[in-house]
């Protein structure tokens, strides 16, 4: 072995010959004649018979082989492959709905099967190495993922109709858009409310060094405080006042519903905003205040044209951490009668209906993912102790 | 792996007994609770007069907090072993190949909500106990196995180059100076693991799970917030006294000069 030669790469190899196990030895389908019994599962071999799984394991090998002399162009080809089978995917289901089901059962259902489930994990897993290999900027990853979703969302419409997720859809379209509306309003009142209620107590708290202690303390008990018992404790409370303030009651608070997960939500968020919040603005090194006083600037001018913009990005930070938190804790909201996603995530595990349930998951899931990365590249563009390319190199 | 506080030694059990206040004061009152709940019902009946039950019923709340306890408890000790052990590896010669996709993975994996992952371990795995031990672990190793991470790559490399030139073999290194520095942080991680870890476990009562979470919703379906009161006060209690004893157990490491 001459010495230019360079390893293997040992990620890609295990994650694609874990990819080829899976297509071979999972099921990749299940097809259930109606939304109560429980499907059938289908392997690869069982539809469309030996020899055509193993052709189906080609563009696995393929891209083992590729990463075993590992080049950027043959990383950019493994990368391209990876691209590709994520959008073939939708396609080889719809193929399966065409090949396995019977058109004259319009209630059949067709539902996603382990194999599937892992090789979308795997193959995204593969995008995460070789995004780090080929040290691509994040807009590239998410202009790749487009294609991706562009083929998902074909196929939901094109030859998936059949698919459970698409038929739980189908059933509650409005309730979906409304759950979704529900959702983004919690999280973005609690998340508004606490920037400006915690920016306040981080301000004040900087004044008094006492109110910092006690400030803090409540909120790290709180943040302790785990989220369903939260929710029950500030329902009797909230019962109580909606029964005996009458405005209250006016305005729509009660002891479930809205009152108590806009609460609680806040009682969660405020913790990491005002802690993002007192640290930026703590942070900023007194030289720069100094010169800048020095400059002959006033109070207020330090403040808003340098302490502020230099601890934005911080308190953008903040921001991030309380949204993706928010997202999560408002679907637990469900249960108490708030509404938003969670609704779908409880009803689909009280009648055992999963792809209701992934109905209500998914988005929670993909919220948070765009949640992170679009407030994240805020956060990196707002800084400027960094340019954008050196933020890259920071994060790769 | 546990050394006494140096200069503290001395003080004796009391003083050691007393940094326990806090954690140990949770705890009292979590046991209290659970154990005299049933002393408890002319409060509960007079808050909620019209109810005939204002005691949950369904099972005791000692066997409730025991079963919330041993499914946070073995999801816990799964996770810190994995989640410990996964990071050891890819931070060794031989693993390092996969640091980079572990390190991107396991920070990415925890914008994913935890209630999100309970709800997706269920159509995976089924009902029951072992599928919501299953998805805590899977959501609890996040942390702990990013902790891991920092506190082994935070070391000074000059201390392991001292610790080489002392002729420590790769085992040795790994047990006697890289673990014991890296504890503070890695404890950092167990506590958000667990802590995060008994709120979701609450939540598996409405896949089926009898735990602390039940009464809640057992209280939220029928409308009785007696139920919900028991159930929150418990949970709210159990993840106190936990987080506090945490805290004990970090300070103390801190503490004892080595961290």
């Amino acid at each position: 072995m001459r010495r230019e030669a360079p390893p293997p790469n040992r990620v890609v190899t295990a994650l694609m010959l874990a990819a080829a196990m899976a297509w071979l030895a999972l099921p990749s389908v299940s097809v259930a004649p109606n939304r109560i019994v429980p499907g059938t599962p289908f392997h690869a071999h069982e539809i469309v018979g030996w020899a055509g799984a193993l052709v189906g394991c080609l563009p696995w090998l393929a891209m083992v082989a590729l990463a075993w002399r590992p080049t950027p162009t043959r990383y950019r080809i493994v990368l391209g492959f990876a691209v590709l089978l994520l959008a073939a995917l939708p396609a080889w289901l719809a193929g399966v709905a065409a090949l396995r089901m019977d058109p004259s059962m319009p209630q059949a259902r067709l539902g996603i099967g382990a194999a599937v489930w892992l090789l979308l994990f795997l193959l995204g897993l593969v995008l995460i190495e070789l995004r780090g290999r080929l040290a691509l900027p994040r807009i590239a990853v998410w202009l790749l993922l487009a294609p991706v979703v562009l083929a998902w969302w074909l196929a939901s419409s094109h030859g998936l109709e059949a698919l459970a997720l698409v038929q739980e859809y189908r059933g509650r379209s409005d309730q979906f858009a409304a759950a979704v509306i529900q959702h983004l309003r919690l999280v973005g009142g609690a998340v508004g409310a606490s920037l400006v209620l915690g920016a306040g107590l981080a301000l004040s708290m900087r004044r008094h060094a006492g109110l910092e202690r006690l400030g803090f303390a409540v909120l790290n008990f709180l943040q302790t405080i785990p989220s369903l018992a939260l929710f029950g404790l500030l329902l009797a409370p909230l019962a109580w006042l909606a029964a005996n303030v009458g405005w209250l009651n006016a305005l729509g608070v009660r002891g479930v519903g809205w009152a108590p997960a806009f609460l609680a939500l806040l009682g969660y968020s405020l913790l990491p905003m005002v802690r993002n919040t007192f640290v930026a603005l703590e942070g900023v090194s007194p030289q720069v205040l100094e010169s800048a006083r020095g400059m002959g600037m006033s109070r207020a001018q330090v403040f808003l044209q340098v302490r502020l913009p230099l601890a934005l990005p911080v308190v953008i930070e903040g921001v991030r951490i309380t949204t993706v938190q928010a997202i999560g804790l408002t679907a637990v909201a469900a249960l108490i009668g708030a509404g938003g996603l969670g609704t779908f995530i409880f009803q689909g595990l009280g009648q055992a209906a999963m792809d209701l349930v992934l109905l209500g998951a998914l988005p929670i899931l993909a919220m948070a993912l765009v949640a992170d990365g679009l407030l994240g590249a805020l956060a990196r563009r707002l800084d400027p102790r960094q340019s954008p390319s050196a933020g890259q190199e920071a994060t790769s | 792996m546990r050394r006494e506080p140096i200069g503290a030694g001395g003080a004796g059990g009391a003083s050691r007994l007393a940094a326990w206040r806090a954690p140990l004061a949770w705890l009292a009152c979590l046991l209290l609770l659970a154990a005299g709940m049933a002393w408890l019902e002319p409060l509960f009946r007079w808050f909620q007069p019209d109810t005939r039950q204002v005691i949950y019923p369904h099972a005791d709340f000692l066997t409730l907090l025991g079963r919330h306890l041993l499914v946070v408890g073995v999801a816990a000790l799964l996770a810190v072993v994995i989640g410990v052990g996964a990071a050891v590896l890819v931070t060794r010669p031989a693993g390092r190949d996969f640091l980079p996709l572990v390190a991107q993975a396991a920070s990415m994996g925890q914008t994913f909500p935890p209630v999100a992952v309970l709800a997706l371990a269920v159509p995976v795995l089924g009902f029951g106990t072992w599928p919501i031990i299953v998805a805590l672990l899977l959501y609890g190793l996040l942390p702990i196995v990013r902790n891991t991470l920092a506190g082994l790559q935070g070391i000074d490399p000059s201390v392991l180059e001292a610790a080489r030139g002392m002729g420590m073999g790769g085992v040795q290194q790994l047990l006697q100076v890289e673990l014991p520095l890296a504890v503070p942080v890695i404890l950092a991680g167990i506590r958000t693991s667990v802590t995060i870890n008994i709120a979701t476990a609450a939540l598996g009562a409405t896949v089926g799970a009898s735990n602390l979470g039940a009464p809640i919703i057992s209280g939220i379906v029928n409308g009785n917030t007696a139920y919900v009161l028991q159930g929150a006060l418990l949970i709210g209690l159990l993840a106190l006294a936990v987080d506090s004893a945490f805290e004990r157990l970090q300070r103390r490491w801190i503490s004892s000069g080595i961290g």
